[in-house]
């Protein structure tokens, strides 16, 4: 395939094993190499939720019970999934890939992801080069040299990853595609039970015997629904990539040495971290709908205080007066030690162009958010509604229900 | 406007763009008051949209029962809010013309500030119709704050039902595009004695949509529904 002349994109797949698995031998690297069933205990009711590639060269698959697996693997370590562990792997994976190309998206199965190729030519004029410094990344960032398969569309690039081994990536020219599938089962195609029997049941458990029959007679007999199926086995997948967008976080602090009791000095450090708030939130073109202020206190528990806006803000002036009054009004019982200023509910700043690019002033707050506003402000009594009670006593207190909107 | 003069003022606005004559002021679009005479009062068909109207007279003139009606009718078709600071709204009574309890906001303030803080949030945020439950006193800081209140209610085309018992202030008689008086006329009884209701007289007293000084007279029947 030539580089960057082709007029599809090149998606290229990267695999790693299951994030869980990754997880688990960052933690305890000499896990590596020996069966490892994650899922639970054995002695638990529940399911493998993953295994490595020693438990299940002895029988263990996913979704089996845990019990099951003990019995085709008895010497296998035996752990529960670690969800922030595998969800920081995950991330750090897709991370890295954003360091290469912003065209970076997740894939289903939790240890692929994809990158289209096709825009780097100029950084990186030569491919080969290209797919060992990510393998490389990959293997800094968690540990793991990746599979990676390369093709013109993401089914078929996830088969090549599927198939490739960590030594080298499997390219597959757009021209050989077709012959490229056509030796896989059809497993690999996303088939659902009923039209895996039909094939089955037909005879068809290659991909090649599958393009074999023209597509007009394959619709006639599996329907519309079906031809997705038959575009994947001759190559033809026109999703697009879901880019991912890395999860911004813009959060400023100060301890506060002597600890603080008194208000104009927290005002003076409040404004302070509203400048680099701003500062960072400016640096990227954002805005913020809400910063989360926690107060740490030297011998109680950390007040923590929501100032909304009702459009995105970025500048401190705009910031800070709307964090001054919530300061002034919070219950501070002990001096603080610590003040921090995390921006939430990021947004464009740019929708805040008035009039240029929405209607109005280029903001359109929801009744809930602005009820939610106006209660945080002046009391949940503030906005309520009114609900008739038909079956209670006659007084009229007793036959309307106020509750808070 | 005839036939004629539309199709002049095509081929002007085609040849001259924006310096074209154009209508002195665009016809305003109504909210029904859910009373079809009160609708023939106003003489553009309802309360104006984006506007202040204020609903003026003494204590048992109706006024109350009226707007309480139009945020009923209001209430089928969209969110509603009711700012009641003197705390005198009566949600049973509403639920009598069948309003829609669901799409009401009561607001229930301590201040003229917090009300009308409330009212320009709930109008911004997409509410179609907000009344304005004034106490009897004179609410200090109001004049202040109507300029800002009707530019949000004008922007979020959201109308605005002003009650007030008392002689209302310059700055509301001011800021108001249509002022109704209401006037209780006579108290109807029936032939036993027993009183059946209430003869209510309004009168345009300000009206920038259309003539003012027009007058209708209705019964309001007890019990009230």
């Amino acid at each position: 395939m030539t580089h960057g002349k082709s007029r599809d994109p090149d998606i290229c797949c990267v695999r790693t094993p299951h994030p869980s698995l990754v997880a688990a031998w960052l933690t305890v690297p000499a896990l590596r190499g020996r069966p490892l069933i994650l899922g639970g205990l054995a002695h638990e009711r529940a399911s493998v939720t993953t295994a490595s590639a020693e438990a299940r060269a002895q029988g263990v698959v996913e979704g089996m019970s845990l019990n099951q697996a003990q019995q085709f693997a008895p010497d296998a370590t035996f752990q529960p999934v670690d969800e922030e562990a595998t969800a920081r792997v995950r991330q750090s994976l897709l991370l890295t890939l954003h360091h290469f190309t912003p065209d970076v998206a997740a894939g289903e199965d939790p240890g692929c992801a994809f990158l289209r190729l096709d825009r780097l030519a100029l950084r990186w004029p030569e491919r080969s080069q290209l797919l060992a410094a990510i393998s490389r990344a990959i293997d800094a960032a968690i540990r793991v040299r990746p599979a990676i398969g390369v093709a013109s569309s993401m089914f078929v690039s996830a088969v090549a990853a599927a198939h490739a081994t960590t030594t080298g990536p499997l390219i597959v020219e757009q021209e050989k595609t077709r012959a490229f599938l056509a030796r896989y089962p059809i497993d690999v195609l996303p088939l659902d039970d009923d039209l895996r029997e039909y094939l089955e049941l037909l005879g068809i458990k290659t991909i090649d015997r599958l393009q074999a029959i023209s597509r007009p007679a394959f619709r006639r007999q599996f329907g519309q629904k079906a031809l997705q199926v038959y575009d994947l086995a001759l190559g033809e997948d026109r999703r697009r990539l879901r880019p991912f967008r890395p999860a911004v976080r813009i959060e400023e602090s100060e301890p506060l040495e002597p600890p603080v009791d008194n208000t104009q000095a927290l005002q003076f450090i409040a404004r302070a971290l509203a400048e680099r708030v701003s500062a960072s939130l400016l640096s990227q073109g954002l805005g913020t709908r809400a910063i989360r202020i926690t107060l740490d206190q030297e011998s109680a528990p950390a007040l923590k205080i929501e100032a909304r806006f009702a459009y995105p803000m970025t500048t401190p002036g705009e910031l800070f007066d709307g964090i001054r009054p919530r300061l002034l009004r919070a219950s501070i019982v002990a001096p603080l030690e610590r003040i921090t200023l995390r921006a939430g509910r990021l947004e464009a700043a740019y929708v805040r162009q008035p009039g240029l690019l929405i209607r109005r002033d280029g903001f359109k707050e929801s009744i809930a958010d602005a009820v939610a506003r106006l209660q945080e402000e002046y009391g949940s009594s503030l906005v309520q509604r009114a609900e008739v009670r038909i079956d209670a006593a006659p007084l009229p207190d007793h036959r309307i229900l106020w509750k808070p909107a | 406007m005839p036939d004629r003069l539309q199709q002049a003022i095509t081929v002007l606005q085609t040849r001259f763009g924006s310096a074209a004559p154009r209508p002195a002021a665009p016809p305003c679009p109504a909210r029904p008051t859910g009373i079809s005479e009160l609708d023939a009062l106003t003489g553009i068909g309802g309360w104006p949209v984006g506007r202040l109207s204020l609903l003026a007279g003494p204590r048992g003139s109706g006024k109350r029962t009226l707007a309480q009606r139009s945020i009923a009718a209001a209430s089928q078709e969209g969110p509603v809010a009711y700012v009641d600071i003197p705390g005198r709204l009566d949600p049973e009574f509403l639920s009598r013309f069948d309003a829609r309890l669901d799409h009401l906001l009561v607001v229930r303030p301590k201040s003229i500030k917090e009300a009308m803080a409330s009212v320009r949030v709930l109008a911004r945020a997409g509410v179609d119709l907000i009344a304005i439950d004034l106490p009897r006193t004179r609410s200090s800081g109001l004049d202040a704050e109507l300029p800002n209140l009707l530019h949000r209610a004008a922007e979020a085309e959201c109308t605005l039902l002003l009650i007030h018992d008392a002689d209302a202030e310059d700055a509301i008689r001011y800021y108001a595009s249509l002022i109704l008086s209401f006037q209780r006329s006579a108290w109807i009884f029936r032939r036993d004695g027993d009183l059946e209701g209430l003869q209510v007289d309004a009168a345009v007293v300000k009206n920038r949509l259309a003539p003012p000084g027009q007058t209708a007279r209705w019964i309001i029947p007890y019990p009230i529904a």
